[in-house]
């Protein structure tokens, strides 16, 4: 404000960027840019390029250059500079499209869809989308001019990358691995053996049901309907977006929604906030001490403390459940005080637990063990993963069982495989955007839990968990 | 009864001599308070387990109870009391200046127990400051419980301010008849004064109450606070625009109830009736008789919508609240107490102060009720409701009632310290009341 600017007439009015006097191409100023150049005067480094990259990364932000262009543009001199460009160039991308072409098939051109994950994990919109490509560009953009600021305040408001997501809520990005389950209530009968699964797995406390299976009947079928209900690992996630100490997060790597043992404060509004009813407090003592938890041993503040790659040896030497990739002990059971729900498996998505576990659940597993599939984890994203394979199958069975169509319609544009499969997301409208896709009936206003084939008794679990509670109540115990 | 010409010596009796009710009071309030510190030590090494608290959806129960209703009703009377203390100095209401600090005061002591009563709600209290200190700069910008903290402190922060700036004149006044063993205290407190001050502090003052006057509705009661509820989509007992007026209503309610006891225990305790006169308890009374009155009329609102035509979630609710016991008999004492009052304003003579002061303990059990009702039966009928198991039945436990109790304790245990330590009557109300006033604002009510 005290600059001298002749250009300028209002005296104090810190007009110091005015474009008339300014030639810079920086939106903070000559000044600044000028501190920049003599920054990177003191790397190794071409200064020229340096500011050439930063220059264009803001036309990049504004559009006026695409993403490809600008990798382009600068792949020779990178490469000279710094021996590698890993920047895909204009070549990468067409590849990648031919790629996509080729994919689609006669399924593609049934739906007349340009890619099945799109349409069916349905995870985000297109403002979204666009809204989180402006906010990369203006990371990158921010990054290469050395706004340190910009950037980290975008990523995390942490100095440190903990992992903890780009944006507060739904941080990942449609191109990144995005959790989540296909679950087909038709094969499901009830069993039980995806909730004793789960809680062998997390060794939780009575009553704590992770996983856990309503039959119901609804006024206008007689018939037995199931509902299985794991975290439906939302990319908007209500619980997370409440929690006051970010205890409740999406992981970057791979979308699943976490709690951080270690700073959760046991307020409960994550569960108040959910509306699946999925979250389960350790209100008193674990039925299973913390010394018998796998990787009990390791300490927090170490784990933190070391470079990756070491970290994720020693944890997968040591057999280690509960801490995931990051060192954040966030796996099995919550310590007492503390909010728990399902995982999602952490430790076996970071090969802790062995190379050939990842990829899998505990439910999954025990689905699959009892010959009934109906569970499908993995990435919901990525068209050739369990999930969407699952999809595209059923979807394709569904097509080649019902060639002739009721009322004289015919395949093609709008009756599609899509169309007919009975896909729906729990909750869909209250924008929850769940990462959990049924197959099969969907509960109606008047559905009402019922008794099971399999009772919760006979697998030795409980589930009222208030009842087990009472116990622990000082004084009457009861109401 | 208000003959007597009011002087300075009636308000610092208190710190002058200590009768036997004091010690009686006092040693009742420290016993229960140590009782409620016991019960709470227990909790802390076994978890929360010990209350009747439980999660919601497949395992049947409640995880927000009487924990968080109360922490709500002690916010209220906190926000009401300061909210009533800046009007009288805003609107320039000289004939409440009298209840003006005890207003403050309660503002103080209510917002420590909502305060405390977090810190009884968690789960891991020990981790309270930190974890929240640590991820302030990004869950600042969507928690409502964070939104929650920041505005309680912020109050608390203005009102301190608030009564460390008005108390410095009645200090510097009277300081030689206040206890001598203080001394340090009130050196620290009335630090570089002069007599010029006097005239900015007003103003400063006056700035102040403008400004909790205008974030009351956007920010306290009107808004954070029912915020932590109405903007949670899945559980529609809670969710909704009326939140915000129905808590500020509830928060005015209780706090001007809150007031008229208070008054009316002092000025029994310290022969202050012809400061604290039937006069202001008549005024109190009306008052309370207006925002009940509002409380009234937006429970109304929330009953006829919900029952008349609502989307099935949003009528399970409603059916639910207008048969629960708690709730007929929340709404009951509020219509008991505003039959009294509207009696009383249309024929004078029913006015007797022992009435308001039933009236007022009947308010204030009243919005306790129906903030406590409010919180459990809201996660009583979620969207979601297809589990068993869901409507759970909760009964606040002997552990969480005893919180009730144990708080009640602390504030009185406040107000008695207090009393000891700084006139809770302003020098200005008596100066007023003499005619000798140079208070703030022109007119009266």
């Amino acid at each position: 404000m005290s600059r001298e600017d002749d250009s300028c007439g209002h005296g104090s009015c810190g007009c110091g960027d005015d474009e008339t006097a300014d030639e810079s191409f920086h939106p903070m100023g000559e000044e600044y840019e000028a501190e920049m150049r003599e920054m990177l005067d003191d790397t190794e480094y071409d200064t020229e390029l340096g500011m050439d990259m930063a220059e264009d990364s803001l036309r990049l932000i504004q559009g006026e250059i695409s993403e490809a262009e600008f990798h382009e543009k600068y792949n020779e001199a990178v490469v000279e500079e710094f021996d590698v460009d890993d920047r895909p160039t204009v070549e990468a991308f067409e590849e990648m499209k031919a790629e996509e072409d080729e994919n689609g098939g006669l399924f593609e051109k049934l739906t007349g869809d340009e890619s099945i994950a799109e349409k069916l994990s349905n995870v985000d919109t297109e403002m979204n989308q666009s809204r989180r490509d402006t906010m990369k560009k203006m990371g990158a953009g921010a990054a290469a001019l050395g706004l340190g600021g910009v950037a980290s305040a975008q990523s995390s408001g942490d100095p440190k990358d903990d992992g903890y997501g780009a944006e507060p809520v739904g941080d990942t990005s449609e191109e990144g691995p995005q959790m989540g389950m296909v679950i087909d209530l038709e094969r499901c009968d009830g069993c039980l053996e995806c909730v004793t699964g789960c809680i062998e797995e997390n060794q939780t406390s009575t009553g704590a049901n992770w996983m856990y299976v309503l039959t119901y009947e609804d006024e206008n079928s007689e018939q037995e309907n199931f509902l299985v209900r794991p975290c439906q690992h939302c990319t908007n996630a209500p619980c997370e977006k409440v929690c006051p100490v970010r205890a409740r997060h999406t992981r970057d790597k791979d979308g699943i929604v976490l709690t951080n043992y270690e700073t959760c404060i046991g307020c409960r509004y994550c569960q108040v906030a959910c509306p699946y009813g999925v979250n389960y407090f350790q209100w008193g003592e674990p039925d299973v001490p913390y010394e018998d938890l796998p990787g009990s041993e390791n300490d927090f503040e170490e784990l933190k403390q070391m470079p990756d790659d070491e970290r994720n040896e020693h944890l997968t030497e040591d057999n280690d459940h509960i801490h995931d990739g990051r060192g954040q002990w966030s796996d099995m059971r919550p310590p007492q005080g503390v909010m728990g729900k399902c995982t999602y498996c952490p430790s076996r998505q970071d090969g802790h637990q062995g190379e050939e576990k990842v990829g899998t659940t505990a439910c999954m597993e025990a689905c699959d063990a009892a010959g009934m599939s109906a569970i499908h984890f993995g990435d919901m994203n990525d068209p050739e993963s369990r999930p969407q394979q699952y999809l595209q199958q059923r979807a394709e069975q569904d097509f080649a069982r019902d060639t002739e169509l009721d009322n004289g319609e015919q395949w093609g544009e709008t009756v599609t495989p899509w169309g007919k499969l009975s896909a729906w997301q729990l909750l869909e409208d209250l924008g929850t955007e769940p990462n959990v896709v049924y197959l099969g009936n969907q509960p109606g206003p008047d559905a009402e839990q019922i008794e099971g084939p399999v009772t919760y008794e006979q697998i030795g679990a409980d589930d009222n968990r208030k009842e087990h509670l009472d116990q622990f109540t000082v004084g009457t115990g009861d109401d | 009864m208000s003959s007597r010409t009011p002087n300075s010596d009636d308000i610092v009796r208190p710190m002058q001599r200590t009768q036997k009710w004091y010690y009686v009071v006092f040693g009742l309030a420290s016993l229960l308070a140590l009782v409620w510190f016991g019960l709470w030590s227990i909790q802390l090494s076994r978890g929360l387990a010990v209350t009747n608290l439980a999660d919601w959806g497949s395992a049947g129960g409640v995880t927000w109870g009487l924990y968080i209703g109360a922490f709500i009703w002690w916010v209220g009377i906190a926000h009401g009391g300061i909210i009533l203390s800046a009007a009288v100095r805003l609107f320039g209401m000289k004939r409440y200046l009298p209840v003006a600090r005890l207003a403050e005061l309660l503002t103080i002591g209510a917002l420590s127990m909502a305060g405390f009563y977090i810190m009884i709600h968690l789960g891991r209290p020990d981790r309270m400051a930190w974890s929240v200190i640590q991820s302030y700069p990004v869950t600042v910008h969507q928690s409502p419980l964070v939104w929650d903290v920041t505005v309680i402190t912020m109050y608390m922060v203005m009102t301190l301010t608030y009564l460390g700036l008005t108390v410095r004149y009645d200090i510097n006044r009277l300081r030689d008849d206040l206890p001598g063993y203080l001394e340090p205290v009130y050196k620290l407190a009335t630090l570089g004064y002069s007599e010029r001050e006097d005239e900015v502090i007003e103003r400063i003052v006056w700035w102040l109450a403008l400004g909790v006057i205008v974030m009351a509705p956007l920010l306290l009661h009107g808004g954070v606070i029912p915020w932590l509820f109405a903007l949670l989509p899945s559980m529609p007992g809670w969710q909704g625009a009326i939140q915000g007026p129905q808590f500020l209503t509830i928060a005015l309610t209780s706090a001007i109830a809150g007031v008229i006891i208070l008054a009316l225990v002092l000025r029994r305790a310290y022969d202050w009736y012809h400061i604290l006169t039937d006069d202001i308890i008549r005024g109190l009374t009306l008052w309370l008789g207006l925002f009940g009155l509002l409380f009234i009329w937006l429970q109304l609102q929330q009953v006829i919508t919900g029952v008349y035509a609502a989307p099935l979630d949003e009528r399970a609710i409603a059916h639910a609240k207008i048969s629960a016991p708690p709730y007929q008999f929340a709404i009951g004492v509020v219509i008991l107490a505003m039959a009294y009052i509207f009696a009383q304003a249309v024929k004078p003579s029913v006015f007797s102060v022992r009435r308001s002061l039933a009236a007022s303990v009947l308010m204030l059990a009243g919005t306790l009720t129906e903030k406590v009702l409010f919180v459990f039966e809201g996660l009583e009928y979620p969207t979601f409701d297809m589990y068993y198991n869901t409507p759970g039945h909760y009964f606040p436990s002997p552990i969480e009632i005893g919180s009730l109790v144990g708080t009640l304790a602390l504030c009185t245990l406040f107000f008695l310290v207090i009393l000891k330590v700084i006139p809770v009557i302003e020098l200005h109300a008596i100066e007023e009341l003499r005619g000798e006033g140079h208070a703030p604002a022109e007119g009266d009510d």
